[in-house]
């Protein structure tokens, strides 16, 4: 009686599967190879119907997506250069200046905040906050004026010149520090794509009025 | 939400809108319903592109968002299956309405949603000169507003701002026939598109458009079945339940046979319909693939459109030719027996179907495999012996052989879009030499110059790419065709999804 009920880790007894039409002799050799990845039809499909209405609605779905190539919906990715410069470089460029400043035609009342453009969170509080704290503000003065004296007992110059550069100085560390204020606060490389100096703008310029690169 | 379904809609958005989006889209169809950090965590990208990426999905309708604590956001995968079947609009628009309407759904379409002043100036100013078309922004607008009668265009949802957030909610609106006038859409053609004051956005009703197709499918089956007066019948009969009863409903009110034949008067060029209305109804009734069942006699007796079991037929002629073009006749024979025999046993199988011993069970098992039929064990109680014997009946479970054909179509849908954007990207780089070359030629053409330069540019493409590049786009032609056929396909499937189980 061991054999009976459910369980005993056999799903079908002998019986069982006699009956499903499974005998020892029936069994196929066992096949080790994986089964092929592209298998044989066994049967050929029956040959599609072309009349005007395919070809009309075949013709009226590639316009459909080439529609949408063109426009903002579809998204791109931000072209990596291999650091060769090509002929074809200008043009690429150009094509890509013309579509880049497009932003998605959408009805943005319909649209949460944080996908309209320019919504979201307030960056700018965040980032000036640091030169809010006059605390941070009499340290940096503190650290300017020191290193005023040193340079001023180092070398001599006209004082106009000195105060320009100061100002450099003190914009250049502001901006280092506001790009890596935004860096820790994303996570992602989200701000880099937009910083951009437009140093790389003005070689292209130059090129072009150069005239052909060959 | 099957992983046949997830490839599918992957593959969809890929070539609609491009790896970015495919990427978002497969993240959100994994896990349901996610936030944008979750989406750029996850995906690894940008959060610039995330962003870009939800906004097309939303701006299609391809996915919703709700508004909580955060936003979530949830991808719409039945719409996204419907991005392949627009062409189909499209033609129903043209075949039935004229090209007027087609020109208004196909921009409206591309632009999703979109108010009418626009949408009207867009379309007028596209094809302004084109002198073939003729448009006219009257009778532009006349078409624009039989649309919305029709209900193929209704208005879209609107967003309404709950106290204290800012995240918007779309609430539905019931469309209202605008009343556009013609000088103001005058005065806009002229002036700036941007500064108009027209806030009502309109979108394509897709819902009213499957009516349509469906009423095709039940036509075009009597047609086939009985003849083009039993269709034109089976039409008026539709259109008499659309007065009387919802369009999705299992069964139509009851309609007289009198009112019926009146209708059916009124037809013109079909004679013999007009001379044997009873007679067509009869044959509908008994030989109609019980479209329609008689309900009663009173006022000559009175007839109810079966919709629901008209799904059903529809969809088991479909397992029928599946079964048959898969596994060949004899599995269909298996198949059909099964079906009119409700529940069978394996050794009345064999003998029914007259097939022999091995073949029958070998059938019989792979349409198992393939989930068409199932198999319902009866346990006898132990006798004596102790042999527990079992019967086993195989029967067909229309709802669940529906899902498995669904799913034989997304896969093949997959492997169709696939396979063409494979042969797109193999020959990538001559497909768009041919079309560089197509356009340059157009160009010159149009400049009018001499017949030697047009050839010296066509001469560009060489025989042997000229021959390679039509080879593709023949196969890529014969893969677009077969997508067509399989949202066919699926069409009739969500027809019959469609109604209550």
């Amino acid at each position: 009686m061991a054999g009976r009920g459910r369980g005993n880790g056999k799903s079908l007894t002998h019986e069982q599967l006699q009956a499903l039409g499974i005998t020892r002799a029936d069994n196929a050799p066992q096949i080790l190879a994986p089964p092929p990845l592209f298998p044989k039809l066994e049967v050929k499909p029956l040959p599609l119907n072309c009349d005007a209405a395919t070809d009309y609605m075949v013709i009226v779905k590639d316009q459909f997506i080439e529609y949408l190539h063109e426009s903002p919906a579809y998204v791109k990715a931000n072209t990596r250069t291999d650091g060769i410069e090509r002929y074809s470089d200008k043009y690429k460029l150009l094509a890509l200046d013309a579509k880049k400043g497009k932003v998605l035609d959408c009805v943005w009342a319909n649209m949460p905040p944080e996908l309209r453009p320019h919504g979201g969170r307030a960056r700018t509080t965040t980032r000036k906050r640091k030169l809010d704290d006059p605390i941070e503000i009499a340290k940096r003065l503190q650290t300017l004026e020191k290193k005023e004296s040193q340079e001023d007992t180092a070398m001599e110059t006209n004082e106009n010149e000195e105060e320009v550069k100061k100002e450099d100085e003190d914009n250049e560390e502001l901006l280092d520090e506001q790009e890596q204020e935004e860096e820790i606060d994303d996570g992602t490389d989200y701000a880099n794509n937009y910083f951009d100096n437009g140093e790389d703008y003005e070689d292209e310029d130059d090129a072009l009025d150069d005239g052909p690169v060959y | 939400m099957t992983h046949q379904l997830g490839r599918v809609v992957s593959q969809i958005l890929g070539r609609h809108f491009g790896e970015i989006v495919q990427q978002v889209g497969n993240d959100l169809f994994m896990y349901g319903s996610k936030t944008i950090g979750m989406i750029v965590k996850t995906t690894g990208l940008p959060r610039t592109q995330v962003i870009e990426s939800l906004r097309t999905l939303l701006k299609f309708d391809l996915a919703t968002f709700e508004a909580d604590a955060t936003v979530e956001y949830k991808l719409n995968s039945e719409n996204i299956l419907l991005l392949i079947r627009y062409p189909r609009y499209l033609l129903q628009m043209k075949s039935k309405y004229g090209s007027e309407a087609e020109m208004i759904v196909e921009e409206l379409l591309q632009q999703a949603s979109c108010t009418a002043t626009v949408l009207l100036v867009t379309v007028m100013n596209k094809y302004k000169d084109d002198k073939e078309k003729n448009l006219n922004i009257v009778n532009l607008k006349d078409t624009f507003i039989s649309l919305a009668t029709a209900g193929y265009i209704q208005q879209a949802p609107v967003a309404e701002l709950k106290d204290g957030s800012e995240i918007p909610i779309l609430v539905p609106v019931a469309t209202i026939v605008p009343d556009l006038d013609v000088r103001d859409l005058m005065q806009a053609m002229t002036s700036n598109l941007a500064d108009c004051k027209d806030n009502t956005y309109w979108k394509v009703n897709y819902d009213r458009f499957h009516l349509d197709f469906r009423d095709d499918m039940m036509i075009k089956a009597i047609t086939r079945r009985i003849d083009e007066n039993a269709g034109e019948l089976m039409r008026l009969m539709l259109e008499q339940m659309y007065l009387s009863s919802s369009a999705w409903a299992v069964e139509s009110s009851p309609a007289a046979a009198c009112d019926l034949r009146d209708l059916a008067l009124r037809v013109h060029d079909r004679p013999l319909l007009h001379a044997h209305v009873d007679h067509y109804l009869k044959v509908l009734e008994e030989n109609g693939a019980s479209f329609i069942r008689r309900a009663g006699d009173a006022g000559g007796g009175q007839y109810v459109v079966r919709t629901k079991r008209a799904a059903e037929q529809l969809l088991e002629a479909l397992l029928d030719h599946t079964v048959t073009e898969r596994l060949g006749s004899k599995a269909a024979r298996i198949f059909r027996l099964i079906r009119s025999k409700k529940y069978i046993e394996e050794e009345d199988i064999q003998k029914n179907a007259m097939l022999p011993n091995k073949e029958c069970k070998e059938l019989t098992y792979k349409l198992l495999e393939e989930h068409l039929i199932s198999v319902q064990p009866m346990r006898k109680a132990a006798s004596a012996g102790g042999s527990a014997k079992a019967i086993y009946l195989y029967h067909v479970k229309l709802y669940d052989a529906a899902h498995a054909a669904r799913e034989l179509c997304l896969r093949a849908a997959h492997n169709v879009s696939r396979v063409s954007s494979a042969t797109r990207a193999a020959h990538a780089r001559l497909l768009d030499k041919q079309r560089r070359v197509r356009s340059i030629v157009h160009g010159m053409r149009v400049r009018g110059e001499p017949q030697q330069n047009i050839d010296d540019v066509l001469e560009t493409l060489t025989p042997p790419e000229l021959s390679a590049v039509s080879g593709a786009e023949r196969r890529l032609r014969a893969l677009s065709a077969a997508e067509l056929e399989l949202d066919r396909a699926l069409f009739l499937i969500s027809c019959y999804f469609a109604f209550p189980r």
